[in-house]
């Protein structure tokens, strides 16, 4: 695993909420999913930002898509995941969960 | 409200990168526009909108920061600065082989610049800054007296009393490991031949003083220096030459003026104290000589947690506390201070400011290469007005065009500095010979080491941000449309850089005229010296020493050695006269203080002093002086007769001023204790006792055979008829026959000598005329340049200045009249500057004032011939111009 495959933990967020939205991500799906699922508002700016860097890292791929009224005539930009981000996401899960392997940390709620 | 607040909007665009702007208003445009239509309410979701576009404004001026120059979307974290850097550096590369001409160019000048800055920083930190390679040099002191009473500036070289050093030693609380020394010399004899040692005699062991291990054995232990025994440490260069490093030198016992002494030691390489190649302990403590006998020096660590201000603090009070106790008994106390100084500056003293007018005349030349680079630069930039704008078209932004120009004068300037390095590591060959004739009190290694090289690159992107500055500010400012436009080179852009190239002229004419005159005025100063009346003749002069040892020679028996001597040396065919003298010019170094028998001194004047020098009688003949007044000495003047003077033309000016000085009686006192009395028979021309630069300084000579046989180590100084070192045999031969275990040492004619005291001189005025002409070159070629442009630039105008009846003359003395705008602009700063660095010359200005009409006229006039004939060639082929052909042109 080359050093460009490590996540940060807010790159792994936004890249699970990519992985989850599939065809519907763009920023503001993405942003509200994030939200929804953490509890965590995070900026607009943010997210792009690590989009960005994702993209760059070759993890997602983006694509223009059409300009709507209610956006005040500005297109959309969608986010997919990449193969290398699946295998990025995969990564990271596996070193997780091999972290957590035995180890018991009381009550806390894994759900 | 069918959309979020404008302004918040506005603030948010603000912020946000071009390429994420719109897809990110949007998507707050749209999660506004659902968060409304949910029931939200107007103000909570423009509450929530606000706090987004508050929060988003640091990660968008990152990322904005991050890809600046917009050409790519995005640039990972942390790689960008270095991805960006690369591809400009690709560019430049090919920009670079896509000009060969105008990058060899560029890079032979730089080189040219940049190596002579290397050059002289190598000699700068290899004499100035970093001249002994002892550890943590800034804590090695030594300590200095002045007696201002008996009128004795400052000195570190033989200038202390065991008594002051033992002040010292006992009472200081912020010097550590406190050693003293006295120096002499030793005859180490080994198997046939014997050697003359330049001797250092110990109170302590100074190994620890100055930081560094002995390369083998041992320092000196407490109970040797107590007990005075018999032990030695030779140098690092004895062990290898005279000893051929022999590993088991330690231990062995050699003979020393024919007593044994056992070798405990041998420094490490680069421990030069005055170039000190044996060192023992003095035979005696330091209790037995008198509180006024100052031959000794002293060295000491400033300890630990105290400073330099704090030891000199103390030395005053301990100063002080002595002029109490013993300013009575001994006048040259009253008012009389200590002064620590490092080691580093009490032995580059007077090298530094030398070197630093070196540095600075560099830094200067180094400027002019700039300059003209820079117009090389900008010259080429006006071709590229359209590649550069259709790399703008294309999306970079200004800050990236401007980076990718500076990367490129930066390649430049670095390519300059590595072909600089080579010159520079050439040079110091060259100059490291200079340095060893210079017989400099320190180790002297010049090289191009780290410290150099660090210099080097600093230097180097000083520069490359010099010349990279101007290009890449106007190609940020580059519009697209008018370079796009394709005519070039537009009148205004032209105008512009026509501008710029002749403030450029004016720089580097003020730059030229500055070094130019530096140059001039030290090249003045050093001719100044060569016609110096010295006072004395310098030709046909041999001097050499000769040390007689205390355990064979005393009292009377010196003189007389040294009077037959003289006398056998003067029956060699080719000598005209010979005669021995504890000192000679070009630097005396004995000083007395004196007084008038009977007569009171007030209190706070300063004693009467002069140089004292005791010669034999044929001294005068042999260094060429004039008796002005009464006689020389002759064979009347006897060991334990009446004593008998003879001063200079300096000494009876100053001391008796219109009076009579023959018949007179002086009475040595004060720093050498009482003296015998002495009656003055003769006045003698004045010689420039204290080297050419410096006016003739009292003396007083005393016959030798008067003397009472406490100088055992005396010059000799020998006149011949025809080239001073073809007799130098026969003198070793007739040394030989008075006593074979005497060598004589530090042979050289006083020519030489001369050349020495003046070496470092004429290396740096060498070095001023080497860059004054290097930066005369690149003002010529700079004035060609402008001109040059202005005359393909204005090829219409002209072309319809000639149809419309202007003849070549008016033509060519339009572009020359233009031309000399800038040059006279230049010529006028730079005479500013001239005078101004004229002042720091000033000490070192001999013959001539710091305003030398003769000089300043020159330089101006130089100045002007060269810039009229850079500017006639082109001026000239303007005036040629067809007007047909000149406005077809376009």
């Amino acid at each position: 695993m080359g050093k460009s495959d490590y996540l940060g933990a807010f790159e792994e967020l936004v890249l699970l909420a990519v992985a989850r939205l599939g065809e519907d991500g763009y920023g503001m799906t993405l942003r509200t999913e994030i939200q929804e699922r953490t509890g965590r508002d995070v900026s607009i700016g943010s997210v792009y930002s690590t989009l960005e860097r994702l993209e760059a890292k070759q993890l997602v791929v983006s694509r223009e898509g059409d300009p709507t009224p209610v956006r005040g005539g500005r297109a959309r930009r969608h986010f997919q995941v990449a193969p290398d981000g699946v295998r990025a996401l995969q990564n990271s899960r596996a070193a997780s969960e091999r972290m957590w392997e035995g180890l018991d940390l009381g009550a806390a709620d894994r759900a | 409200m069918k959309h979020p607040p404008r302004l918040l909007e506005a603030l948010l665009a603000a912020s946000a990168p071009a390429h994420r702007r719109d897809a990110m208003l949007g998507d707050l445009a749209e999660e506004w526009t659902a968060r409304v239509e949910r029931g939200d309410g107007r103000l909570a979701t423009s509450w929530w909108y606000g706090r987004q576009v508050v929060l988003s404004v640091a990660p968008n001026l990152r990322d904005r920061w991050r890809s600046r120059g917009g050409s790519r979307r995005y640039t990972p974290e942390g790689e960008g600065w270095m991805r960006m850097w690369l591809q400009d550096l690709g560019y430049a590369l090919r920009a670079t082989r896509r000009n060969p001409g105008f990058a060899l160019a560029a890079i032979v000048t730089l080189s040219l610049g940049i190596g002579a800055n290397t050059l002289v920083f190598s000699a700068v930190d290899g004499i100035v800054l970093n001249p002994f390679d002892f550890p943590q040099p800034d804590r090695l002191v030594g300590v200095g007296t002045a007696f201002p009473r008996a009128g004795v500036s400052l000195s570190f070289v033989e200038h202390m009393s065991p008594a002051e050093y033992q002040d010292i030693a006992r009472e200081s609380r912020t010097l550590t490991h406190v050693v003293a020394w006295d120096m002499g010399n030793r005859q180490i004899a080994t198997d046939e031949v014997a050697e003359n040692l330049f001797t250092g005699f110990w109170w302590g062991n100074a190994f620890p003083t100055l930081g560094v291990e002995p390369h083998m054995g041992r320092g000196f232990s407490d109970e040797e220096i107590a007990n005075g025994e018999r032990v030695l440490v030779v140098s690092h260069s004895v062990w290898q030459t005279t000893f051929g490093e022999d590993p088991a030198l330690v231990g062995k016992t050699l003979a020393v003026n024919g007593n044994p002494y056992t070798v405990v030691g041998v420094m490490p390489p680069g421990t030069s104290l005055y170039g000190m190649d044996l060192w023992m302990p003095m035979a005696v403590g330091p209790e037995v000589f008198p509180r006024e006998r100052r031959q000794f020096q002293i060295l000491a660590r400033v300890a630990e947690g105290s400073s330099l201000a704090e030891v000199n603090a103390e030395l005053e009070g301990l100063a002080r506390r002595t002029e109490q106790e013993y300013g009575r008994e001994h006048e040259e106390y009253v008012g009389w201070s200590m002064e620590a100084q490092t080691w580093n500056a009490i032995n580059t003293g007077l090298l530094s400011g030398i070197a630093w007018i070196v540095t600075l005349a560099a830094a200067f030349l180094l400027l002019m290469v700039c300059t003209n680079v820079a117009s090389l630069v900008l010259a080429r930039l006006s071709g590229r007005q359209q590649e550069l704008a259709v790399r703008r078209a294309l999306g970079a932004g200004g800050g990236r065009l401007s980076s990718l120009l500076l990367t490129e004068s930066m390649l430049l300037a670095l390519l300059g500095g590595l072909a600089g390095i080579a010159l520079a590591n050439a040079g110091v060959d060259a100059l490291s010979r200079i340095l060893a004739t210079l017989a400099l009190p320190i180790p002297g290694g010049v090289e191009v080491n780290a410290r150099v090289l660090t210099y080097n690159v600093g230097v180097s992107l000083a520069a490359g941000l010099l010349l990279g500055l101007l290009p890449a500010w106007s190609a940020g400012r580059t519009g697209v449309q008018t370079a796009l436009r394709g005519d070039t080179p537009s009148a205004t852009a032209s105008r512009g850089r026509l501008r710029t190239q002749r403030v450029f002229v004016g720089v580097q004419v003020a730059l030229a005229v500055v070094l130019l005159t530096a140059g001039g005025l030290l090249v003045r100063s050093g001719l100044s010296i060569q016609r110096m009346d010295l006072g004395y003749q310098p030709e046909n002069l041999l001097t050499m020493r000769l040390t007689l040892p205390w355990e064979e020679y005393q009292g009377e028996a010196i003189a007389g050695f040294f009077q037959s001597l003289d006398e056998e040396i003067e029956s060699i065919p080719g000598v005209v006269s010979a005669s021995a003298t504890t000192q000679l010019p070009p630097r005396v170094f004995s000083w007395v203080a004196w007084g008038m028998p009977g007569a009171t001194d007030g209190a706070d004047a300063q004693l009467p002093g002069s140089y004292l020098t005791q010669s034999l009688e044929d001294y005068f003949d042999t260094m060429a002086m004039t008796l002005r007044q009464g006689r020389l000495f002759d064979s009347s003047d006897e060991f334990g007769g009446p004593v008998v003077a003879v001063v200079n033309e300096v000494f009876a000016d100053r001391y008796f001023p219109g009076g009579e000085p023959i018949g007179q009686t002086i009475r040595l006192g004060g720093m050498g204790g009482e003296g015998p009395d002495m009656r003055i028979v003769g006045v003698v021309s004045a010689s420039r006792n204290r080297g050419p630069e410096r006016p003739a300084q009292p003396e007083v000579f005393v016959s030798a055979v008067q003397g009472s046989g406490t100088n055992n180590q005396l010059f000799l100084a020998i006149r011949t008829d025809g080239d001073p070192r073809a007799v130098l045999p026969a003198i070793r031969e007739r040394v030989r026959l008075l006593d074979s275990d005497q060598p004589v040492y530090a042979i050289a004619t006083m020519e030489e000598t001369m050349a020495r005291s003046m070496a470092a001189r004429s290396a740096a005025t060498r070095a001023l005329v080497i860059f004054a002409v290097f930066a005369l070159i690149l003002a010529a070629v700079g004035i060609y340049g402008v001109v040059a442009y202005s005359v393909g630039a204005r090829t219409r105008e002209i072309g319809l200045r000639v149809a419309l009846g202007a003849d070549g003359g008016s033509v060519r003395s339009l572009m020359i009249r233009q031309a000399l705008l800038p040059v006279a602009a230049g010529l006028a700063l730079g005479v500013a500057g001239a005078v101004g660095a004229s002042q720091v010359l000033r000490v070192f200005l001999v013959g001539i004032g710091p305003q030398d009409p003769a000089t300043f006229g020159g330089v101006s006039g130089l100045l002007l011939v060269v810039a009229l004939s850079a500017a006639w060639l082109p001026a000239r082929r303007a005036a040629g111009l067809d007007p047909v052909e000149a406005l077809r042109g376009e």
